[in-house]
């Protein structure tokens, strides 16, 4: 009943898999050895570069950076049109895919999307100075930090701050002139705009930021402030910065105005004749009367541009101040 | 030879030996209870049961639902604790042995066995050496051919290499059959085998057992509610009722006609067939007298 | 009757760490910036025998500082969620079951979110705060869990769910009403992304805790066989069943929290690859554990590999391509299933 043991000679093989073991493992640890020892001999190596000014940027980092600044990437739109109103687009070498203005910044190197750039694409572009903004992630930063790159983050909450940040970044990359007369322009132009709008009333308006579902601003953002310069008060007060606010809110309190930043046609900004078939849209005052603006998408980008933008926004809204442009 | 000759040969030889043997198993007042809530009332689902078993013994745990029946065989395996009493296998408490020493003296047939990711035949079997094994457990020599044994022993060799959701219902309680074997354990319990058998299958299966327990010296305990069954193949019933153990005993002393009738709630009639063995069978309720005629 | 052998497992194993050292290399060469094998494989050398000042700076930067260490990330990350999918698969005998199945990875979200909110400009909060979280909510589903004392694995199932569900909702609320500033990292965290970096030590540690977890869960593969076919069956045939429980629960958590925190809630992987070991290899968990692992590491890194280059430069999250290529491959699984 019992089956005998057959093939017991397998045992001989036994010794065979014990050398086998043992290359398998030694393999293993080598190739972990390796690859593990390596990161921690390298430290990122510091560039040999002469001189180097140390700077606190908006956010309160402190940063190293040489000069002069040559290479430039920009990982922000309103960095990218800063820097070529600051007259320096030549020495930019890589920004991202959303910036759009002015023309010469879309054949520029690109190094990916806002969000999530490629580390090594900005890394191989040799950049002296990487500038950011608060639209850039925290992790994006902390990369570019470890590899030993220096980071601007700029983050302005008012036009002042704008003005001055663009300033400082004049300063920082050797632009001082050209920043000195764009920022004694800019300054002009809030002084005139203050003058012109004194004693106007200022006007009620909803600035959409999205439609479906319908998002706006809070007070801490720029485009509040923006909004302050051009006489116009935002109708959504929160701490928020970008709240989902609901519409039937909107019809009770019934803005003077609808600002849209961005041209017909794109997301966010739909025609009239769409805002007035819309159900509970059709409902607001401001809707029903056609007083619906659309200003330059430079009113939702804190950079130099943004001055055009508000002067628009005062044109549009104040038609009483500005007879010679009706619209 | 028939098998019904064979037995009553065998038995009449044990007869004549001396029983200078320890009985293998012994239960001793093995009770148990357990609370539906904390603070309440406990209910007794086994009374203190006791009986003796010996090598190459098939005993019949035997009653209808709800009996204890279950309770009574995962006492004698070790897996519950009774609450009172004692299992001694060989004169040692078997709560007191590990959990590994236990599997490799006691293997435990469950009723049913469900299969999440499908395994070989092969593995499947090897899985009742795991207790002679350490560290990963790989089957040696020896386990690959104690396993080829255990599947010759219950007929399934030819399977060995078949995946486990391939076989049939009988198939594949042969082979988890063969892994109880391959633990080779002094005590084999199933927990109702034959519930999803034809009468044949369940012939054949009762009849492999009794095989089996004289080949490999093993004490087999099985629990069923078959009358018929247990009365052919078993050397001693423990006959149970709502959780009280009414009688031990050889088939013929345990049925007797009131106490069955009164254990399983039917109208029977008991008969001793040959070899002593006793015959139940149905009696129809409308007249006293004989089963009727169809 | 063809058992599992020694010979065969090293066998197994060697292949597999073979592929995922070819598919290493790969990784290092493929990316936004292009780099030349030859190259690749003479700075490998060079880097082996201690020669890595002569290497050109960016190429230093580029393969070695940025790519190599995401892709030991990936290889850890990869390891770490397939085992713990098995592990689940076993413990809960569900073949659906993965590792986040627990509710581990919303726990780990709800502290990473509440650590970026309260400590947003220390590096180390998200990292911290997940692996806080996920901790805490194994824990919880621990105690859950328990029936009459043991871990029960239908009521743990269920306590997982419930537990997961739950921290959705909470997440969900905490995103709607905190400030956005914060919020977009959160995005690609919740998807799963391999481009945060860490440092040395954190790695070190994370391989400290994955070949603990691993190793723990090892020792129990043998008895994971058995615990396959039942409970009962399992103790009936010599299995430490609470034990054993107890320890695939706690190393599968850990593992999962280990991989999470590092790198996010990385779909797919957990599930499938222990799936495609089995339909490879078999089901014998003494083969299938380290095949995983392997399997895991090859198939994070690939992916990784291919969210890289795909919509060059920009970077996707690798959870996005393990969503994409995961999604018909698990519908495939489940109608081989049913046939």
């Amino acid at each position: 009943m019992l089956i005998g043991a057959e093939g017991m000679n397998r045992n001989r093989r036994r010794g065979g898999t014990l050398t086998l073991r043992s290359a398998a493992a030694a393999l293993v640890l080598l190739a972990a050895g390796a690859t593990f020892a390596y990161p921690l001999r390298a430290s990122s190596e510091s560039r040999h570069i002469p001189a180097r000014l140390v700077v606190t940027d908006e956010f309160g980092r402190t940063i190293q950076v040489p000069q002069p600044v040559l290479r430039m990437v920009s990982l922000a739109p309103s960095m990218t049109e800063t820097i070529f109103a600051l007259g320096a687009g030549d020495r930019l070498v890589g920004d991202t895919d959303a910036c759009d203005y002015p023309p010469a910044a879309k054949t520029t190197a690109k190094v990916g999307s806002v969000e999530a750039p490629s580390i090594e694409t900005i890394i191989a572009l040799q950049p002296d100075l990487v500038l950011a903004t608060q639209l850039n992630r925290q992790e994006t930063v902390a990369a570019l930090d470890r590899l030993g790159v220096p980071v601007y983050v700029a983050d302005p909450h008012t036009v002042q701050d704008v003005i001055e940040s663009t300033a400082r970044l004049a300063n920082l990359i050797g632009a001082g002139d050209s920043g000195q007369a764009l920022v004694e322009n800019l300054r002009g132009r809030l002084d005139a705009l203050q003058r012109q709008l004194s004693g106007v009333p200022p006007r009620r308006v909803l600035f959409v930021v999205w439609t479906e579902p319908l998002i706006s601003i809070g007070r801490h953002t720029f485009i509040t402030d923006a909004l302050a310069w051009a006489d116009a008060q935002s109708v959504v007060q929160t701490d928020k910065d970008w709240p989902q606010v609901s519409l039937e809110e909107m019809v009770r309190l019934q803005p003077a105005y609808l600002v849209f930043a961005g041209s017909h046609g794109e997301a966010g900004a739909p025609s009239l004749a769409d805002l007035q078939s819309r159900p509970g849209w059709r409902d607001l005052e401001a809707v029903r009367a056609g007083r619906v603006v659309v200003v330059s998408d430079a009113l939702a980008r804190p950079c130099p541009r943004l001055l055009d933008a508000i002067e628009e926004l005062a044109r549009d809204l104040h038609a009483e101040v500005y007879p010679e442009n009706p619209r | 030879m028939s098998a019904s000759d064979t037995r009553s040969a065998l038995a009449s030889r044990d007869a004549a030996a001396p029983a200078a043997e320890l009985p293998r198993l012994s239960v001793e007042q093995a009770s148990y209870a357990y609370a539906h809530q904390r603070r309440s009332a406990p209910m007794f689902t086994l009374s203190a049961t006791s009986f003796q078993a010996r090598q190459r013994e098939v005993v019949a745990i035997l009653g209808p639902n709800a009996s204890g029946k279950s309770t009574l065989l995962q006492i004698i395996s070790g897996a519950l604790k009774p609450l009172s009493g004692r299992v001694l296998l060989d004169g040692v408490e078997i709560r007191s042995l590990g959990t590994r020493t236990r599997a490799q003296r006691i293997a435990f047939v469950e009723q049913q066995s469900q299969l999440v990711f499908p395994a070989t035949v092969g593995e499947y079997v090897l899985q009742g050496r795991h207790a002679y094994g350490r560290a990963l457990h790989l089957a040696t020599e020896e386990d690959i051919v104690l396993g080829m044994n255990a599947l010759a022993q219950v007929g399934a060799e030819h399977l060995a290499d078949r995946r486990m959701d391939q076989l049939s219902g009988g198939e594949k309680q042969r082979v988890i059959l063969a892994r109880a074997l391959a633990q080779q354990p002094l005590l084999l319990l199933l927990d109702e085998p034959t519930l999803h058998l034809d009468i044949g299958a369940q012939v054949d299966l009762l009849e492999r057992l009794r095989r089996l327990s004289e080949e490999n010296r093993q004490t087999v305990i099985v629990v069923t509610h078959e009358l018929g069954l247990a009365a052919e193949f078993a050397d001693q019933v423990v006959l149970l009722h709502s959780g009280k153990c009414l009688r031990v005993g050889t088939a013929a002393e345990v049925y007797q006609r009131e106490l069955l009738e009164q254990v399983f709630s039917a109208s029977l009639d008991v008969e001793t067939g040959p070899a002593g063995r006793p015959r139940v069978s149905l009696r129809s309720r409308s007249d006293g007298a004989g089963p009727r005629t169809t | 009757m063809r058992p599992l052998t020694l010979r065969r497992l090293l066998w197994t194993c060697g292949s597999l760490v073979a592929l995922l050292l070819v598919i290493i290399v790969v990784a290092l060469k493929l990316g936004a910036v292009p780099v030349s094998v030859t190259d690749l494989v003479m700075s490998l050398g060079r880097v082996a025998i201690g020669r890595s000042d002569q290497l050109p700076a960016e190429y230093r930067l580029i393969v070695f500082d940025i790519r190599l260490p995401r892709i030991l990330l990936g290889v850890m990350v990869g390891a770490a969620l397939s085992v713990a999918g098995a592990g689940f698969q076993a413990l809960l005998r569900n073949p659906l079951a993965d590792p986040y199945v627990l509710g581990v990875s919303s726990g780990s979200a709800l502290g990473a979110i509440i650590a970026i909110n309260v400590a947003p400009q220390f590096a180390l909060a998200t990292p911290l705060g997940a692996f806080l979280g996920a901790v805490a909510t194994i824990t919880c589903v621990y105690f859950l869990g328990l029936r009459e004392g043991n871990l029960d694995s239908t009521t743990l199932l269920l306590a997982g769910i419930i537990c997961a569900s739950f921290l959705s909702a909470i997440i969900m609320f905490l995103m709607t009403t905190l400030s956005s500033r914060d919020q977009r990292g959160m995005a690609f965290w919740l998807m799963g992304d391999l481009s945060t970096p860490q440092t040395s030590d954190v790695r070190w540690l994370f391989l400290v805790g994955l070949v603990v977890a691993i190793g723990a869960i090892y020792t129990t593969a043998a008895d994971l066989n058995l615990l396959l076919t039942g409970e009962r069956e399992a103790a009936h045939l010599g299995v430490e069943v609470t034990r054993v429980k107890l320890v695939v629960y706690v190393a599968a958590s850990l593992l999962t929290a280990l991989a999470v925190s590092a790198s996010g809630a990385i779909g797919y992987v957990g599930l499938l690859i222990p799936h495609a070991m089995r339909f490879l290899f078999g089901s014998d968990y003494r083969l299938l554990i380290p095949a995983s692992a392997l399997g895991g590491a090859i198939a994070i890194v690939a992916a990784d590999a291919l969210a890289r280059t795909v919509v060059a430069p920009t970077e996707l999250p690798v959870g996005a391509v393990t969503a994409i290529a995961g999604a018909p491959i698990f519908i495939y699984l489940l109608r081989r299933r049913m046939r």
